[in-house]
């Protein structure tokens, strides 16, 4: 047994073994990219890069080649170590073509996956749609009807005839969903014991109410209404929503077991201080402040509304006090202030976790940024080539199935396959990688679709050489090989064969051992490979 | 595509002839793309089909090196040098006048009519006649813009007369004369042949018969002095020799006659009549014995000699490159056979480690321990590689030693195998070298012939085989483990070390690879003991160095001095300083992995450590001179533009970061740079630098690292729109002031008619036409063009 020290932490391990798997021993995460055990180390993405002291010299090398002798000391988990390690991920992000995320999905403030959700509908699934859609909106029939959709501004399909009716599709899955005679709720999540007072029945709270509900927290939710909704219910009064809408989704709140105390004035009737006393944490949603309730709230205030003196935790001047919303300054757009809810709800959770409240980041994407014409073109492949549906029973009622699925194969499919099961998005998140950090030429956005069921997108290839090594390894035929040299290095078939051809065997292998979303192999059933290769 | 069946049948002889193993992939295509000029794709899958070489790795490997080419080529390949020393004298500018002379379209690299196809290379290695440019065969020194038409039609002419193909100067000596006659030595180096000397060789050749002089007219390597080439040393017993520089040609026959009294009455009298005839016809008295002479004893060529000293380069200038006979009558093979006679291994080892040798090639590793480690590796068969992947753009030195010194590379070698229990040895060679591969071949074909190589060393029971690979073209072959990679037929990507070479080196045994010069010195210290070396030099840096001087210097050329010799030394008085006029700004040492050293530090030593001190490092020896008119932004760009091309594209630090460093530079120099851009670039230096997997990568941010450290008021007046050194186009304008007299040479010689022909009247440029070539400003007799 060799004995090393990583951290400041000794291990023992077996010749032959690497630093990585020393580091994997004490449980410490180092990134990899390009490591694959079955493949050896490949020593290409450098971002499992460690500080090595040896011999009484320093410096850094990939742990994942790098064989245990006796004496080594090794940094990971260092300011410097990291900083090497984010570049080495920026670097790679810098030349990486391809959206993790769809634009539609990145403007969404609540995060909904859009795509996702148009894809289910397309294939008729749309208990896995109201799942998808309930992952995110606590609402969603009411924002199917009332949200502003950013969402739309931001659709691909808008520079060729008109965005995806995202918000309509929305609305199906919600009132499909509704439909049914238990309508699907998303599972809570174990009982944390933790108690949370949430002030104020209009979107924020709700959200936030969900949010907590979902993680296991015990929420009660006070407002001085006689019924919740509070600003939605002036919608309703107006005529703009209806009110068995608004009632359905609150009826679905109460299943999740979120309790209502309506008619009661916090502050007045019911003194924050007494809930903080009751409660592990205090929400206050309550909305525009009026001038004579400020007093009333007892926590610090601006002109605007509360005082927040952490913004990136929600926190009020006093402690356990948390407030976020038009309650803190007017927010005027619904979804808008659904995601402050969303939001708050989640660093409320951390604080209750006994960790440092902070908002969750948003998810990692890398950024295509504005396509080229012959670039959309590729988008535009397999999609429903037909202009917007409409719903032929009147806007007031909705698309049916087969509408909604017809707008569904709209959809570009802008958002990368691999979204969520990519290493690269992965520690990108973790590191906090900027994606934007070098200025850069971005190459073209490729697809090389196959006549089979290959798709490679060379522009998300790292050029990690996993691919190739397992193609070698499986004695292909043909194989797969890189080409060229220096910066415009490509992996490929040889001889300008089709990227196909290299992978006979071992396609589907490759796909799943691929570090990001360079390659993906069909399975008939899956929209998403096919860009909407369905008929339609 | 169809394969047409010659293809088909060239490419079976060829499996034939060089083996279907895998490793044979780089000579196979090296065969193909010599008899066809590209590489036919039908040919490669017959390459697969009749071998085990697989499509994916002779993808891979034609893909990767600089050589192979995918289309095929016009009539004639024109080669422009893009090395360090022709990149400083306007080889950009170069090859857009040839492309718009020979009618070559942005983008592509033929002409439509398919006569010429324009190929940059990354250095020929003929730095001191930059900007050079080769025409097929013929390598042409110093060509400016403005010469470029001449020099195609000149070259047409010769093609048309069948002479240019290059001249057969490369036949082994035969019997070499015991008689030491009177000798007429020429330099027949690379460089010296691209100023004619091959064509001067046979001349002289020509005039000694016809003249009836007894004499030797002998080829020899490099004489060192590359700017008064073609050099010529006239050798007759009891006088003193007597040397001419930069002799044309035509002159061969009057050299001969002043020289040598022929042996006839009757010829005495044809000579004197033949030089009166010469000097009516030349109208002028001005005889090669006076224009050219040379006094070695005193001024300039004192001033280049006087400080070097010569071990790798001994005898420099009087050896016939391929004389056994003469070698050995200069101690040739005395070290290898005191090897073999008088020392153990361990002994030899111990010498090596006395001297001090440090590795020649770059990082400077001690080649004693070197040698040890591989002598301790377990192994029945281990192998020597002789590294003459002399990849960086700017040095030459490792290919004038090969040229000029084959026996004596082959003898360092063969003593590196006898200590380290080596019985193959290697010679990677680049093919950018073709006469190095030559001589060398001729060398050991010699060598074998007599039994000296091969089963038994010298004629001893060891056994000792030689055999040459060449590179195809990919500067990261010079790193250990890229080049094995090479041989072994892959890709030439680097891997991680540990396992080092000397443990798992080529085929998985040990395995020592040493530079080139590095074997040149290890004859030397065994012949003279490793004490002898080690009183050379400096405290930690040992014995000799051998320098490409070049650039912009008076007297460029192939040095070799002590270790510790100060830059200002070597630049002043080796090299005469900078031309008139111009101020010396800083020298370039170490190619892509150095660095800049500004003047005002000229009196560091050149030794391992200062040299790493300041920033840059020994590199293999290539010093290109830089004066207030280059631009250092500019350098640090044009290194980054090599190495990002040359990374061999593994690993994410430099594939990547070496091309966003690039373009951050790229920005600069075109006027869109901004403030926080330095800090980025000093940020990825470091991460590059840290990170990267070879010594290609971590060395690739030391241009920047150097330039911005000792100029970054030149990058912070990039930052504001200008160019200091009016070297970046985007940020410079031509003017033509009052000096102008109005004489038309500048309209006429501008190539896109941006100045009108107006006689006689200030000219003007027109701004929107001017493409920067420089041409004005360089043909104006006046001084009239400024740079502003």
């Amino acid at each position: 047994m060799i004995p090393i020290t990583i951290d400041g932490r000794e291990v023992e391990l077996e010749d032959g073994k690497t630093i990585l798997d020393g580091a994997r021993q004490l449980g410490i995460d180092i990134p990899t990219l390009c490591y694959l055990e079955r493949c050896g180390p490949m020593t290409s993405c450098l971002v499992c890069v460690v500080k090595l002291r040896l011999n009484g010299r320093t410096s850094v090398v990939p742990s994942c080649g790098m064989k245990v002798v006796p004496g080594m000391v090794v940094e990971s988990e260092t300011a410097e170590v990291h900083e090497l390690r984010r570049s080495a991920l920026e670097l790679l992000l810098s030349d990486h073509v391809g959206d993790c995320l769809s634009p539609c999905a990145r403007i969404c403030p609540l995060g909904l996956n859009i795509p996702q959700m148009l894809r289910q509908v397309q294939l008729g699934r749309p208990e896995e749609a109201a799942a998808t859609v309930r992952s995110a909106l606590a609402l969603p029939a009411v924002l199917g009807r009332m949200c502003h959709r950013p969402c739309e501004n931001g659709c691909r399909r808008s520079a060729c005839d008109s965005a995806a009716a995202i918000r309509d599709v929305e609305r199906f899955v919600a009132d499909t969903n509704q439909g049914r005679p238990q309508p699907f709720l998303p599972p809570r999540k174990k009982e944390t014991g933790r108690r949370v007072a949430v002030v104020g029945a209009g979107p924020t709270g709700l959200a936030a109410a969900y949010e907590l509900a979902r993680n296991g927290h015990a929420c009660v939710v006070w407002d001085r209404a006689g019924v919740p909704g509070g600003s939605l219910r002036r919608e309703v009064e107006a005529g703009r929503l209806e009110a068995a809408v608004l009632e359905a989704e609150i009826r679905d709140l109460k299943r999740m077991g979120i309790e209502f105390r309506s008619g009661v004035t916090v502050g007045k009737d019911h003194p924050i201080a007494q809930l903080v006393t009751e409660f592990d944490a205090v929400f206050l949603a309550v909305g525009e402040v009026a001038e004579a309730d400020r007093e009333g709230l007892g926590v610090a205030m601006t002109a605007a509304g509360v005082k927040i003196v952490r913004a990136d935790a929600f926190m009020t001047s006093v402690e356990r006090v948390f407030s976020a919303g038009s309650a803190v300054r007017p927010i005027k757009q619904l979804v808008k202030a659904m995601a402050e809810g969303q939001m708050a709800a989640e660093a409320i959770g951390e604080f209750l976790a006994g960790h440092d409240p902070r908002k969750t980041p948003k998810p990692f994407s890398s950024v295509m940024g504005r396509l080229e014409k012959t670039e959309l073109q590729l988008f535009h492949l397999g999609a429903n080539p037909a202009p917007r549906v409409v719903a032929r029973c009147g806007v007031g009622v909705g698309y049916d199935p087969s509408e909604a699925a017809h707008e569904s194969a709209r959809c570009l499919h802008c958002d990368c396959r691999a979204a969520g099961d990519c290493r690269l998005q992965h520690y990108s998140q973790v590191y906090g990688a900027e994606f934007g950090r070098f200025p850069r030429q971005r190459r073209p956005f490729e697809q090389q679709q196959h006549p089979g069921r290959v798709l490679f997108e060379p522009g998300k290839c790292i050029l990690c050489g996993i691919c190739v090594k397992i193609a070698s390894d499986a004695a292909e035929p043909l194989g797969l090989t890189f080409v060229g040299r220096g910066f415009e290095v490509r992996v490929a078939a040889p001889l300008d064969e089709a990227f196909e051809r290299g992978l006979q065997k071992v396609a589907l292998e490759c796909a799943e051992a691929c570090p990001t979303g360079a390659i993906e192999v069909a399975s008939p059933t899956d929209a998403h490979w096919s860009h909407g290769k369905l008929s339609v | 595509m169809s394969a047409d069946p010659l293809i088909l049948q060239f490419v079976d002889e060829t499996v034939d002839r060089l083996g279907t193993s895998k490793d044979a992939v780089i000579p196979i295509l090296q065969a193909l793309q010599e008899r066809y000029r590209y590489l036919p794709e039908p040919a490669l899958r017959r390459v697969c089909e009749r071998s085990q070489i697989t499509p994916s790795q002779i993808w891979g490997i034609a893909t990767f090196y600089d050589q192979f080419r995918h289309k095929p080529v016009g009539k004639h390949i024109v080669h422009v040098c893009h090395g360090t020393a022709c990149h400083v004298t306007g080889a950009d500018r170069v090859e857009e006048s040839l492309r718009r002379h020979l009618g070559i379209k942005p983008g592509e690299d033929t002409d439509a009519e398919g006569r010429f196809t324009i190929e940059p290379v990354a250095c020929l290695g003929c730095c001191t006649l930059a900007p050079v440019v080769k025409l097929d065969q013929v390598t042409k020194g110093m060509v400016e813009t403005e010469h470029v038409p001449t020099v195609i039609q000149e070259f047409l002419e010769a093609h048309a007369e069948g002479m240019a193909e290059g001249t057969g100067t490369e036949h082994p000596a035969g019997e070499s004369s015991e008689i030491l006659g009177p000798e007429i030595r020429v330099g027949l180096g690379s460089c010296c042949m691209a100023k004619g000397s091959d064509r001067l060789f046979e001349e002289l050749n020509q005039a000694a018969r016809l003249v009836g002089v007894a004499v030797n007219v002998k080829r020899v390597g490099c004489v060192g002095m590359c700017h008064r080439t073609p050099m010529v040393e006239i050798v007759q017993p009891g006088r003193a020799s007597r040397f001419y520089a930069a002799v044309k040609p035509n002159e061969a026959r009057q050299l001969v006659l002043e020289n040598f009294r022929p042996p006839s009455l009757w010829r005495r009298v044809a000579r004197s009549a033949a030089r009166a005839v010469d000097r009516i016809l030349l109208e002028q008295d001005d005889s090669p014995t006076t224009r050219c002479a040379v006094d070695m004893k005193a001024g300039p060529a004192q001033a280049f000699l006087g400080r070097q000293v010569h071990i790798a380069s001994e005898h420099f200038g009087n050896l016939d490159p391929l004389d056994l006979e003469e070698y050995l009558r200069h101690d040739g093979f005395a070290g290898l056979r005191r090897c073999l006679v008088e020392l153990t291994p361990d002994q030899v080892i111990e010498q090596i480690t006395k001297s001090g040798l440090r590795g020649r090639g770059g990082a400077g590793f001690p080649t004693g321990p070197k040698w040890k480690v591989v002598r301790g590796a377990p192994g029945e068969t281990k192998y020597v590689i002789c590294n003459g992947d002399e990849g960086d753009p700017g040095a030459f030195m490792d290919r004038m030693l090969l040229e000029s010194f084959p026996f004596r590379i082959i003898e360092g070698l063969a003593i590196s195998a006898l200590a380290t229990g080596a019985t193959e040895g290697i010679f990677y060679v680049r093919r950018e070298y073709p006469l190095a591969v030559k001589r060398i071949q001729a060398a050991i074909d010699l060598l074998v012939k007599r039994g000296w190589l091969g089963d038994r060393l010298l004629g001893t029971p060891h056994p000792f085989r030689v055999q040459i690979k060449e590179g195809a073209g990919a500067f990261v072959c010079g790193e250990e483990t890229a080049l094995i990679a090479s041989i072994e037929g892959r890709r030439g990507m680097p891997r991680l070390r540990p396992p080092f070479p000397a443990e798992s080196g080529l085929w998985g045994r040990p395995t020592l690879i040493n530079n080139v010069e590095t074997l040149a010195c290890v004859p030397w210290i065994l012949r003279k003991g490793g004490e002898a070396f080690a009183a050379i030099g400096t405290k930690l840096s040992k014995g000799t160095k051998v320098f490409a001087l070049a650039g912009k210097v008076v007297r460029g050329g192939l040095i070799e001095v002590p270790m510790g010799t100060t830059i200002r030394e070597i630049v002043d008085e080796i090299g005469g300083g900078v031309p008139a006029g111009r101020r010396f700004k800083a020298v370039q040492i170490g190619g892509p992995s150095g660095g800049c050293v500004p003047a005002r530090l000229a009196d560091t030593p050149v030794d391992y450590e200062s040299l790493r001190e300041v920033g840059a490092i020994m590199g293999s020896g290539g010093l290109v001179v830089l004066d207030d008119t280059d631009c250092m932004v500019d350098i640090a760009r044009y290194f980054l533009r090599f190495t990002q091309d040359q990374s061999c594209g593994k690993c994410t630090f430099c594939r990547v970061g070496t091309r966003r460093m690039l373009d951050v530079l790229e920005m600069i120099c075109a006027g869109k740079g901004r403030p926080e851009h330095l800090g980025e670039l000093e940020r990825l230096a470091q991460s590059v630098g840290q990170g990267s997997l070879c010594g290609l990568g971590k060395t690739a941010p030391n241009p920047i690292v150097t330039t911005l450290r000792y100029f970054r008021d030149e990058y912070e007046a990039h930052l504001q729109g200008r160019c200091p050194s009016g070297r970046c186009a985007a940020l410079v304008r031509y003017h033509i002031n009052e000096r102008c007299t109005g004489c038309t040479l500048c309209s006429q010689q501008c190539p896109v008619d941006a100045i009108p022909y107006q006689a006689y009247q200030r000219h003007e440029i027109r701004q929107e036409l001017c493409t920067k070539c420089d041409t004005c400003r360089r043909v104006c007799p006046y001084g009239a063009v400024e740079v502003r």
